[in-house]
């Protein structure tokens, strides 16, 4: 199979290293595998007979592979021109309108290329859009990465619980609020002193809203509510708290009774993302970037993952996702 | 509807038999029984149950119907399953505006004020309220803390 990487971010290099580390096992499920394009916001490197990945994994800019370089061109043209099999996206998350991922998305699903993708803005924007037209075209859609980071949340639920009904969801679906309130509950630092360690550890975006108004988290909340419990959401669903306004106070009130505070997405009747109490022997009760996902189900009743929700470990979600395309296709072929 | 339901029964024979009848009758699922038969006063037998009944009439009528057979009434009350809250309002919201809410049923079992060294000030509060209640009564303080601009931390 021929894939595309669209994105050479933090996301798209390390899947590109992961490729080359894993080509054994890649190449037990299919021998032909291989990238033949990858592409940033200012071109693309394109070659149909496959890109070189271990030049490719030592390369921070597309420009510097060398060969087979087109400088200037949209990705869109490579997704139209490559003739591949499987796309993975990786661009930047705009969850106002999706783009450009929701362009390059369509796009590839359109022509018959099957899509794993770790960027949520798409699946916030027009979920069901994407997975009704995946369906028509015959192809994949995977998204593995863009919830919980590693957790195997949506191959669990798909292979595991294929019988069960999911009832309610709640988990802790961002790192970086984890990681706030995990300082300001054992070191007890203020918000604003943990957040700036955050921030010069990298584990925060420079605009920290994203993760401390709870926007990551309700992002993914529709994802979670439309692909596990066949809702139909939009972000505008979901009633947001974020936690800028967790005083050190709150925390140790907390603690004195046997809780902490984490910031729970919520799926049931309602949508939200808001700082909760979880008394510390719940198995939602985890500290540092965790993340933790409880599901709520009619026949396993609760099921509990734990795992990181961001970085280096999403690459394993990915990876995954692409493997289980190429299982696929070769099935049906 | 869960309700405690004691009766005095004559200390004869066959009288609990008697007595459960117009229970199954009118829909009462029993779900336990304590019988006394080792402490009769004056001839008569306590018997304790505990039966849920679809509604409130439906118990009305198996007392009409348990006294006409001549079975003393010693006691039937509802019994209200209480669930224990914990929550911490971070904010300007006074305890005031809490306990003047349209709270029904709700018991405030303990209360913490931190002392705030920010100027947000911070309480703990213990309630129990009946369990089918809850839901309303989370609503309520959601609504109320939303007018207070202060920040409502509920249970998990
Ligand atoms: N990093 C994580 O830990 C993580 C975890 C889970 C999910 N995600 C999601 O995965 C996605 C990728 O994350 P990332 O960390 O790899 O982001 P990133 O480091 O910012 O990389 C984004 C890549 O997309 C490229 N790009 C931007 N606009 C483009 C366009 N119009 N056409 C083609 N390429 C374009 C960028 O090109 P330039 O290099 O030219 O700017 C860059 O190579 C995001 O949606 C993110 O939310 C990330």
């Amino acid at each position: 199979m021929k894939a595309l990487i669209i994105g050479f971010g933090f996301i798209g290099r390390d899947l590109v290293k992961a490729f080359y580390e894993k080509k054994d096992a890649i190449r037990k499920i299919d021998r032909d595998f291989k990238v033949i394009g990858v592409s940033h916001s200012k071109g693309y490197l394109h070659n149909d007979e496959g890109l070189d990945l271990q030049r490719l994994q030592h390369i921070k800019n597309l420009e510097d592979y060398g060969s087979s370089y087109h400088a200037g061109e949209s990705s869109l043209g490579l997704i139209e021109k490559s003739e591949a099999d499987l796309m993975v996206e990786a661009t930047p998350t705009r969850i106002k309108d999706g783009e450009p991922g929701l362009t390059f998305i369509r796009k590839a699903l359109n022509s018959g290329i099957s899509v794993v993708t770790s960027n949520k803005g798409p699946l916030v924007v027009a979920f069901h859009e994407l997975t009704r037209l995946a369906e028509k075209n015959g192809c994949e859609l995977l998204y593995e990465g863009t919830v919980a980071g590693a957790i195997p949340i949506f191959s669990l639920v798909r292979e595991c619980l294929q019988g069960d009904r999911v009832l309610r969801i709640s988990g802790i679906l961002n790192g970086t609020t984890n990681y706030i309130l995990s300082r300001m509950y054992f070191d007890e630092m203020s918000f604003e002193l943990a957040l700036k360690e955050a921030q010069e550890r990298g584990i925060s975006e420079r605009d920290s809203s994203y993760d401390v108004d709870g926007i990551d988290a309700a992002c993914k909340v529709v994802i979670l509510a439309n692909a596990l419990m066949n809702r139909n959401v939009k972000f505008e669903d979901v009633e947001i708290t974020g936690i800028r306004g967790i005083t050190q106070e709150a925390l140790s009130l907390a603690k004195k009774s046997n809780f902490a505070i984490k910031l729970i997405g919520t799926i049931d009747s309602t949508l939200e993302v808001a700082p909760k109490l979880v008394p510390i022997n719940h198995p939602l009760c985890v500290h540092g970037t965790l993340n933790a996902v409880h599901l709520e189900t009619d026949l396993a009743k609760e099921i509990t993952l734990v795992g990181y929700g961001a970085g280096r470990e999403t690459v394993s979600a990915v990876l995954n996702d692409v493997l289980t395309v190429l299982r696929k296709k070769k099935k049906a072929a | 509807m869960r309700f405690d339901l004691t009766l005095a029964l004559a200390d004869r024979p066959g009288q609990l038999l008697k007595a459960l009848e117009p229970i199954a009758k009118n829909g009462g699922n029993i779900i336990s029984i304590i019988h006394e038969r080792e402490k009769p006063a004056e001839g008569f037998v306590p018997v304790s149950l505990v039966v849920d009944f679809p509604s409130k009439w439906n118990l009305r009528k198996t007392i009409e119907d348990l006294k006409s057979l001549g079975v003393a009434i010693v006691k039937s009350e509802e019994i209200v399953e209480l669930k224990r809250l914990t929550l911490i309002v971070i904010g300007r919201m006074g305890i005031k505006r809490l306990i003047e809410s349209k709270l029904e049923n709700v018991r405030i079992t303990s209360f913490e004020v931190s002392a705030p060294t920010t100027k947000e000030a911070c309480v703990k509060l213990d309630l129990e309220v009946p369990t089918e209640s809850v839901d309303a009564v989370m609503d309520e303080l959601k609504k109320v803390s939303k007018e207070e601009n202060a920040i409502l931390i509920s249970p998990v």
